[in-house]
């Protein structure tokens, strides 16, 4: 378990999740915010006035916006503030989070908010409009980047446009039966839906990228001390590890440099927490588009390099799979809302292990909660487990 | 956003973008640990070697990766496209477009040229066209 002193070591006592939808034109990203945060505080059987740490978007109006100290007027007597929008959110979050615990430097960490990426002025996909200049120049964006690798991946070891299919449609499907999803009741979903759909950006189909709306969520991270006294079963922070590349979506991202992102840190996560990957129950990972699920199955060492899409072909990353991958949904299909879908991954394997989830893997002890990936060029990996 | 979008030179890209409106694809090279690399960075991101130059490559190189666009970012583009990374032959790694052929028929691994093509008075592009197998 991550930190020396067992009392300090780090754990999930609170989650919440706002509505997800592809607008909420009732609600500013401010006002999700605050739902989120005081809900994680809420569930975790907490009172605002127990938080000294703030990992939370602030957006304003009011305080100074994507100054996370403006918290500071509303939760009290805070010792721990974060600015940088993935520090308050997602694996990335949690780790800076359960660091400043262990240590000492604070107690009781919200982490989370909302961001919202889809009300531009157009409607412009993801990622465009950015000035990056040698990469927009071009029309690239972030689809199209990890298309680029994508490609890569088919290019040197045959995996077909029908493996990516299975993925999409067998996650899309865990959302479809999903109340909290944004696709809920949308499928359910072939593999020949999928290849039907529209053309994205090669070998991207429509329903093989993630689905963009609206939503904020938090949780709630103290220490096993504090933990004890609180009403939810604790969820335990066994290992983390985070791993960098390049510029992301200004530097083209390279296969040979961030095909298999996430395998150093698969390797420093596994390594301190003593159990292997084969061994974890659920995995929550970072569905920005299908290919993502095939290429962290194989840097998380599920199998061989290359060997990803007949893992999928196997049925492995299905409910009742050897694998099973984001029973909410994911990204695909519940939610990708800007930033919070970061925290909505770690959400879902906390509820996998309280034993809450709507589709709840049975005995569920071990969760690898991932986020980004290949064409981010930057990937967090934590391992939770139920105490 | 209507048009496509056009660079804004910086201290750092100024050269680069005045090497393409002479007809020269110029490309940072690090002297210290003889690397190139491209995006221009302020130091080698090899070696962190602040005083590289800007040199003049071939022009020729490879598909490393390529995606068929059909959904672009923003108007000012003519989609389908090939957006394609390529590796020079000098090592570096580019984003850029293969032109002349339709989208679908770029590969990974063909043979490619520079060809540049005017975008604005002051922005000249590098684009690739496929050449003839290497001898």
């Amino acid at each position: 378990m991550l930190g020396a002193d067992p009392a300090r070591r780090p754990v999930i006592v609170g989650v919440h999740a706002t509505e997800q939808a592809l607008s909420l034109p009732g609600r500013t990203a401010h006002d999700l915010a605050l739902e989120a945060a005081l809900g994680a505080i809420r569930d975790a059987g907490l009172d605002p006035s127990d938080v000294d740490g703030a990992q939370l978007d602030w957006s304003g109006p009011g305080g100074a916006p994507g100054e996370g100290a403006s918290w500071a007027r509303m939760l009290n007597d805070l010792a721990w503030t974060s600015d940088s929008f993935l520090d308050n959110a997602g694996v990335r979050g949690l780790l800076k989070a359960c660091a400043a615990i262990a240590s000492g430097l604070v107690d009781t960490v919200v982490v989370g908010g909302c961001r919202l990426v889809s009300r531009g002025a157009d409607n412009s996909p993801v990622g465009a409009g950015l000035p990056m200049e040698f990469a927009d120049v071009w029309g690239s964006y972030v689809v199209a980047q990890f298309a680029l690798v994508a490609a890569r991946h088919m290019h040197l070891f045959g995996t077909t446009s029908h493996q990516l299919a299975r993925v999409a449609a067998t996650i899309r499907n865990n959302g479809t039966t999903n109340p909290e999803a944004m696709m809920f009741r949308r499928g359910p979903y072939t593999v020949q839906d999928v290849l039907a759909s529209r053309m994205i950006a090669t070998p991207f189909h429509l329903l093989d990228c993630c689905i963009v709306g609206e939503g904020g969520a938090a949780f709630v991270v103290t220490t096993a001390q504090r933990a004890r006294d609180l009403p939810q079963p604790p969820v335990a922070v066994l290992a983390g590890a985070m791993e960098y590349h390049r510029v992301a979506y200004a530097d083209p991202p390279i296969y040979d440099e961030v095909g298999q992102i996430g395998r150093k840190a698969a390797a420093r996560v596994f390594g301190r927490a003593g159990v292997g990957v084969q061994d974890v129950d659920v995995f929550s990972l970072y569905d920005a588009n299908s290919f993502e699920v095939i290429r962290q199955l194989e840097a998380l060492g599920l199998c061989d390099e290359g060997e990803g899409g007949p893992l999928v072909d196997s049925g492995a990353i299905e409910l009742g799979g050897k694998h099973p991958v984001n029973p909410d949904g994911g990204c695909l299909a519940h939610a990708w809302n800007g930033t919070q879908q970061l925290s909505l991954r770690v959400i879902e394997a906390v509820r996998q292990l309280r034993g809450t989830a709507v589709h709840q893997i049975p005995q569920a002890r071990l969760a690898a909660v991932a986020n980004a990936g290949s064409g981010a060029q930057h990937y967090e990996l934590a391992l939770l487990g139920a105490l | 956003m209507t048009a496509r979008p056009v660079p804004l030179p910086t201290s750092l890209s100024a050269p680069f973008w005045e090497a393409t409106r002479r007809g020269q694809l110029m490309i940072p090279h690090c002297a210290r640990c003889d690397r190139w690399f491209f995006t221009p960075e302020l130091a080698c991101p090899g070696c962190l070697e602040r005083d590289w130059t800007y040199r003049e490559v071939r022009g020729t190189g490879t598909v490393y990766s390529v995606t068929v666009v059909h959904r672009a970012p923003s108007p000012g583009f003519d989609p389908p496209f090939a957006l394609a990374i390529i590796e020079l032959d000098e090592g570096a790694m580019m984003l850029s477009h293969v032109v002349g052929v339709p989208p679908e028929e770029v590969r990974i691994g063909q043979r490619v040229r520079v060809r540049m093509r005017e975008l604005t008075a002051q922005i000249t592009l590098p684009e690739f066209e496929i050449a003839p197998p290497k001898a």
